[in-house]
């Protein structure tokens, strides 16, 4: 039989007992207000169950009483005998019809209608009343007592479950502890064969009370058919509601768990999600809205996902919410992808909703939504199409208390990781997964993915030494990975996790503790606690993400890698350019035409070195990237990581140097990686890219940078007198006159950054000189 | 009258109240937990249950009880949470009537924790709440 009738069965009949007294009592004293409103309750109960487990019959008697006992306590009638007896007999009948249902039975219909008709003002003399409910007992009353089945179903407190639970684990300990012993005194085979069948009952047993906690996810979704047809209503939109997997099994408290969350996502799929079918229809979309939700098992996770075809969230006004906010800056935000600004609707504080409705209220809630699905050890993923629609999945482990987990080690201590939060397990070996250090700390490079590395025994202070000989590759809450390194990994096992004692969970790193077989207590990490911890986390990717921009001076904070070049400098290069850090065979450069080249990855790159390499075998490099193209910067050491806020004084001329700026005190030269990556690239132009004319073909300036840069916005780029191409798109000059018989327009280019009033740009405002030559391609066509 | 548990941490001889107290153990093997508070010892397995190990002597700011040698533990139930308080030394139940104020001088480590003194025979021994205890040294003002 459905649970969900199992359960109302069980409940109803529970209900009944109970009420059996109160009953009584409203009979010998139909004033009695508190009896009542007890029999009240119970038959609304009764009414609002019969809705969703379609039994009309009941639903109908139980509305009937409903209606007249509303009647009664709002003091429009008063109770007497007639009355009193009409309800009893509808309840008894309410009683008369679960034993059938729970027998699979059916009783005869047309005694209902006399039952409620006993129900209605006036019409119940005494006698009247009486007669019709006596015919309707007698008709039903078998000539044998009712074949009333025995309840299979029973009602428990969750303690109590507990108890037995934490009794079959400590049964388990016994067994191990035993087994320790038969093996340590060498056993006989009986006792053997007699402790394998003991194991055998305990790890039924294990299994059985596990199962005991478990429930159809049915119990989740039933009332959502009601909640969105009434919220639709209100709201005056229409939606078809598709519910999928409700048979999916899930612990009881776990449904309890997320019975909250899941409210809040369809309240707000139907509230901002969803449009009214006008704007539908105005949008080329069917009228009725779609809302699906479904839940299917995968492995040791339960999904559950909840998608409309409504209008979506447009990640772009989720940031500019944040960056009002004070969520993030909006530096930050520029180096974000659309995924990471989607996540900040997770962050507290923020909606997107411009108007405050009743229904999802002010909107907060999506950060509660993801908090407690993170406290079960489940994740929340959202995905969105402006326009189209919204998805939301939620992950979440099968049970509350039983957590699928890897345990690992770092000098000798154990813990445990949520398998939930594992993407992979990889040994930094060979090309494609790598361990660098940069200052102190470490960075690992997976197959071509920067992550931070935290060291698990360095982090817990276990010990001074990086001991990552594993890298266990782990996404915290808000999407950001990084690896953490640990000594060993041990086993995958299904942990019984507790929550941890208040000092140890105020750590932030702990998710709760377990005692595995060998009786040895152990954390369980947070997998997001640690990542906060040990700062690794949004910027850390932000960083990633960042574009290359020239010069731009450094007011936020920027990670700077020192370094000591071949000429004893020490110079700073932006952290996010450097994608490695490498030593490499001295003679594997080769030189041509002036231009160091290194093999690098099966390509030569271009290698850029401030002085005569150096005598010795091996050559560090740093390796620069810009996301495109790559380049080899020569060093002697790296230094130090450092975050520079100082503002950048920009060099006199053009060249590797970008400018200088100050660290505690000291003044830093920082490298050009604009102009290092303009040498570096071969232009990516051809014949069809539009011709830029430089007139000044005796300015080694123009030569050496503004052609380059040219180049790499890819224009081609020739000299005046030195081209006959005549399909001249742009002139730029600074001094030069323009010359004759060149019909294009002009470019004027200044040496000082002050305003001149004329049209000129200041010939280091790149995306000055870029954007007026972009403007000028275009209008000459 | 009341029972009281009578322990010596460091060099004082206190009283808990045995009402709170769930038993007296031995405990050998403690699991060490990095990053936490120092009072907190580890964690300890008591048949299936997992206790928090507290180290009185650091929680009332006495420095540490010495972990080499076996340890006595006094279990208590704080908010939920199993708690086993290392004690440097158990050494009886006695009968005491309803405890007194507190002598106005005591050290600062002691003040906090100490909820009162009862009389045993002529001597007089603070009582300890054992909540205070598990809670640690107050953290530095900020």
């Amino acid at each position: 039989m459905d649970d969900l009738l199992t359960d109302f069965i069980a409940e109803t009949r529970e209900t009944l007992e109970a009420l059996a007294g109160e009953i009584v009592a409203w009979e010998a004293d139909p004033a009695d207000k508190a009896r009542l409103d007890a029999i009240f309750r119970f038959v609304h109960t009764v009414k609002g169950s019969c809705g969703f487990l379609d039994l009309p019959r009941l639903g109908r008697l139980s509305h009937a009483a409903e209606d007249c006992l509303a009647e009664v306590r709002s003091g429009g009638r008063t109770p007497d005998a007639a009355l009193v007896s009409a309800v009893l007999a509808i309840i008894d009948r309410i009683g008369e019809l679960t034993d059938a249902l729970e027998a699979n039975e059916t009783l005869p219909e047309g005694e209902d209608e006399f039952l409620i008709a006993a129900l209605a003002k006036g019409a119940a003399a005494p006698a009247a009343a009486e007669t019709p409910a006596e015919i309707a007992k007698i008709s039903v009353m078998p000539a044998t007592p009712p074949t009333r089945t025995v309840s299979r179903s029973i009602r428990l407190p969750v303690e109590l479950l507990d108890r037995m639970m934490a009794g079959v684990s400590d049964m388990v300990l016994a067994r191990n502890e035993l087994s320790r012993l038969l093996r340590a005194g060498g056993s006989d085979s009986q006792t053997d064969v007699a402790f394998e069948r003991l194991s055998l009952c305990v790890g039924e047993m294990r299994d059985a009370i596990t199962r005991t906690r478990m429930a159809r996810i049915e119990a989740l979704f039933s009332a959502l058919p009601r909640m969105v047809r009434d919220l639709s209503a209100e709201l005056g939109k229409t939606v078809r509601l598709e519910v999928d997997g409700g048979d999916v099994e899930l612990d009881r408290e776990m449904i309890e768990m997320i019975r909250d969350p899941l409210t809040h996502i369809v309240r707000n799929a139907l509230d901002h999600g969803i449009e009214k079918p006008e704007k539908r229809k105005a949008a080329g979309k069917p009228e009725i809205g779609r809302l699906r939700i479904g839940a299917r098992q995968s492995a040791n996770q339960i999904l559950i996902e909840v998608s409309d075809d409504g209008r979506g969230i447009d990640a772009e006004r989720v940031v500019r919410k944040a960056i009002s906010a004070g969520v993030v800056t909006s530096e930050q935000a520029a180096g974000m992808n659309w995924s990471r600004k989607l996540d900040l609707i997770f962050e507290p504080g923020l909606s997107t909703a411009e108007q405050v409705t009743g229904i999802s209220g002010r909107g907060v809630g999506m950060d509660v939504v993801r908090a407690n699905i993170e406290r079960i050890g489940g994740t929340v993923d959202i995905e969105s199409t402006p326009g189209q629609g919204l998805r939301l999945s939620l992950r979440v482990p099968l049970t509350l208390t039983i957590i699928p987990a890897l345990t690992v080690s770092s000098k000798g201590t154990l813990f445990a990781i949520p398998r939930s939060a594992i993407d992979e397990l990889v040994r930094p070996k060979g090309d494609q997964v790598r361990i660098e250090r940069i200052g102190g700390e470490q960075v690992v490079f997976i197959r071509g993915k920067r992550l931070p590395v935290v060291d698990l025994g360095r982090f817990m202070g276990l010990t001074e030494e990086p001991q990552s000989g594993l890298l266990v590759v782990l996404r915290a809450g808000g999407g950001e990975r990084y690896a953490l390194g640990v000594e060993a990994v041990h086993d995958h096992e299904e942990l019984v996790v507790k929550p941890a004692a208040p000092a140890l969970m105020a750590s932030g790193i702990y998710a709760g503790t377990t005692l595995p077989d060998n009786s040895r207590p152990m954390l369980l990490l947070d997998v997001a606690g640690i990542a906060a911890a040990a700062n690794v986390g949004r910027d850390q990717e932000a960083i990633e993400e960042a574009p290359v921009e020239k010069k731009k001076t450094a007011k936020a904070a920027l990670p700077t890698l020192l370094f000591r070049d071949l000429d004893g400098v020490v110079r700073g290069v932006r952290l996010s350019l450097v994608e490695r850090i490498e030593d490499v065979a001295t003679d594997s450069v080769v030189e041509t035409g002036g231009v160091q080249m290194l093999p690098l990855q099966g390509r030569l790159t271009r290698l850029h070195s401030v002085s005569a390499l150096p005598a010795s075998p091996r050559l560090r490099v740093l390796r620069l990237s810009d996301g495109h193209n790559m380049l080899a910067y020569a060093i002697d050491q790296v230094a130090d990581v450092v975050d520079v806020r100082a503002e950048l004084a920009p060099a006199p001329v053009a060249g590797p140097i970008a400018g200088v700026v100050l660290h505690d005190g000291t003044p830093i030269e920082l490298l050009d990686p604009f102009w290092l990556f303009t040498r570096a690239v071969t232009t990516p132009s051809n014949d069809d890219s539009p011709l830029c004319l430089v007139a000044d073909a005796d300015d080694p300036w123009a030569r050496e940078v503004l052609a380059p840069l040219l180049g790499a916005a890819g224009y081609r780029v020739a000299f005046a007198g030195e081209s006959n191409d005549e399909r001249v798109s742009v002139i730029v000059t600074t001094v030069a006159p323009v010359p004759e018989g060149v019909d294009a327009p002009v470019v004027r280019l200044r040496g000082t950054p002050d305003q001149t009033g004329d049209e000129s740009i200041y010939r280091y405002d790149r995306d000055g000189l870029l954007k007026a030559l972009r403007r000028h391609v275009a209008g000459g066509k | 009258m009341g029972l009281y548990l009578i322990a010596r941490i460091d060099q004082e001889i206190v009283a808990l109240p045995a009402t709170e107290i769930g038993s007296v153990v031995e405990v050998d093997q403690i699991a060490a937990v990095p990053r936490v508070p120092a009072h907190v010892a580890g964690l300890f397995a008591l048949r299936s249950r997992v206790l928090t190990v507290i180290d009185t002597r650091a929680s009332l700011e006495l420095g540490a009880i010495d972990r080499d040698s076996d340890m006595t533990a006094v279990i208590v139930e704080h908010e939920g949470h199993s708690y086993a308080l290392l004690v440097d030394e158990v050494e009886d139940v006695i009968e005491a009537s309803q405890p007194e104020p507190c002598p106005a001088l005591l050290p600062a480590s002691w003040r906090r924790a100490a909820k009162g003194t009862i009389r045993h025979g002529e001597e007089a021994i603070l009582l300890i709440d054992p909540a205070i205890v598990v809670a640690g040294p107050e953290p530095l003002a900020a």
